[in-house]
């Protein structure tokens, strides 16, 4: 089930299907309940944004994205994630206003960011301590329907880029002789 | 094991040589210092002088690894840098804030600690301040991290090198070399599980052939992210500790390790792999090693 609706892997748990709310897990020690869709925690403010974003829009029942706990220092991914969600990104990629070291979002087409930014609320809980179980109850109880279009699953396939004649070389720039020797390939 | 035909550089920095062909020099080990909480001092002094020891035992050169994570952590640290650290041995700053970054270098600089400063790192994400501040305030030796959010093969990291890859305006040696930074070692930027993290590995031979720069990576990060080891707490650890003779056994110059509390697993596995290498390298390559190299401090 988790496969389905969450395609791209990662340090995740998924819960209730129908769920409304997804958590992100910042610094914070923290297990929220069983009835949110899924949870997880966010630690880079590139690959980890873009694998929430994936698994956000692949199950349109999420609505709500709860982000709780104390930003990741230097990386600033949660701060990240809510400059992504209200700006989207620069023609290089560059998640625009985010405060990270690295924050660049390669793996999505822009409609899946259009998609994110429509479907979900974000609610930012960072530095919130007391309150979150009874803020993810209300989102729960008083929870809009599903996004009412399909999902988008995006699957990211590896890329076979060159065909190899010579099956001892490790990787197309060079060859190495059955010694070890190695050296550019055509040179 | 690997021998390159492009010409290996070979860098020194306060005693410690990194580089060259395989079975040369002894493979480098960065160890991560105060990567958690509160840097507790006394601990770290006690684990950096048994590693020193331990280092000297098997010829495998250590360089601490000082993680800077607070503003209010970076005037402690290189105090305890210049009470700790031998004079004239190098160490290097692992900062992720790039305003941290800053201002260590500007410290740095004032206490003149730059000609021992290995910069880890340069990177896409590097600022305009962060160029500014490295124009005048210039490390020895730095770190660039060939991490390309969207390609992550030998490719996608050759292309950040190469040319930003649309993701910084320049390529990032050349911003390297522009700041006056001649000593550059290559990190091939090892990722999660899912991420392609083999390429981290594939890529070592590729960019020293490409460039002749001496390469590594911090590989155990892919350790510490493989969560079903958990279930195997002893693999994990095991895993963790090994997952470095991938480097040098792929022809790799250096290795980030963390914590430094492995130590004392990490530098006998690494000097065992550079004796393996070495032994190799000499029969079929002719490459004899140094006289501090483990396989003849320790093969007596």
């Amino acid at each position: 089930m988790a496969e389905d609706y969450y395609p791209w892997g990662g340090e995740f748990t998924a819960c209730s299907p129908k769920g409304s709310v997804g958590v992100v897990l910042l610094n914070i020690q923290y297990t929220p309940p069983q009835s949110v869709a899924i949870y997880g925690r966010l630690k880079t403010e590139n690959i980890g944004i873009e694998k929430i974003v994936a698994n956000t829009i692949s199950n349109p029942n999420i609505r709500f994205l709860v982000i709780c706990g104390d930003d990741i220092r230097g990386h600033r991914s949660g701060s990240s994630l809510l400059a992504l969600h209200k700006n989207g990104i620069d023609s290089n990629h560059r998640i625009i206003g985010a405060p990270g070291a690295i924050p660049y979002i390669e793996n999505l087409e822009e409609e899946a960011i259009k998609r994110f930014q429509k479907q979900i609320t974000i609610v930012d809980l960072m530095g919130e301590k007391e309150k979150i179980d009874s803020i993810i109850a209300d989102l729960t109880n008083g929870a809009p329907s599903s996004y009412g279009e399909s999902y988008i699953a995006i699957r990211i396939k590896p890329k076979m880029t060159v065909s190899l004649t010579d099956k001892r070389a490790l990787h197309s720039k060079i060859v190495i002789s059955y010694l070890g020797k190695v050296k550019k390939r055509g040179v | 094991m690997f021998s390159f035909t492009k010409e290996q550089q070979v860098f020194e920095i306060s005693g410690v040589t990194i580089g060259g062909q395989p079975g040369m020099y002894p493979t480098v080990v960065f160890g991560g210092v105060f990567f958690k909480g509160e840097p507790d001092f006394d601990d770290a002094k006690r684990h950096i002088q048994t590693v020193l020891d331990i280092s000297k035992h098997t010829g495998t050169p250590f360089i601490p690894d000082f993680f800077i994570r607070k503003v209010e952590f970076i005037q402690p640290i290189i105090s305890f840098i210049e009470k700790v650290i031998p004079r004239k041995y190098p160490f290097s700053i692992d900062i992720i804030e790039p305003s941290i970054k800053v201002e260590t270098l500007i410290h740095l600089a004032e206490k003149k600690l730059l000609s021992r400063t290995i910069y880890n790192s340069i990177h896409i994400g590097i600022t305009k301040e962060e160029i500014e501040v490295l124009q005048n305030n210039t490390p020895a030796m730095a770190i660039v991290v060939a991490f390309n959010p969207k390609n992550k093969s030998p490719d996608g990291k050759i292309e950040v090198l190469e040319t930003g890859a649309y993701l910084t305006e320049r390529g990032l040696l050349e911003i390297a070399y522009n700041l006056d930074i001649e000593k550059i070692l290559v990190d091939t930027a090892a990722l999660a599980p899912g991420e392609n993290s083999g390429a981290a590995i594939a890529a070592i031979p590729v960019i020293k052939e490409e460039y002749g720069l001496p390469t590594g990576c911090a590989i155990h990060n892919v350790v510490e992210k493989s969560r079903w080891l958990n279930d195997f707490p002893l693999a994990k650890k095991t895993v963790d500790v090994a997952s470095n003779i991938n480097i040098p056994l792929f022809g790799g110059d250096y290795a980030i390790f963390g914590p430094i509390e492995n130590a004392g697993l990490v530098i006998p596995l690494i000097a065992w792999q550079d004796i393996l290498v070495s032994e190799y390298a000499e029969n079929y390559f002719g490459i004899t090693p140094v006289a501090s190299h483990p396989r003849r401090k320790l093969l007596k």
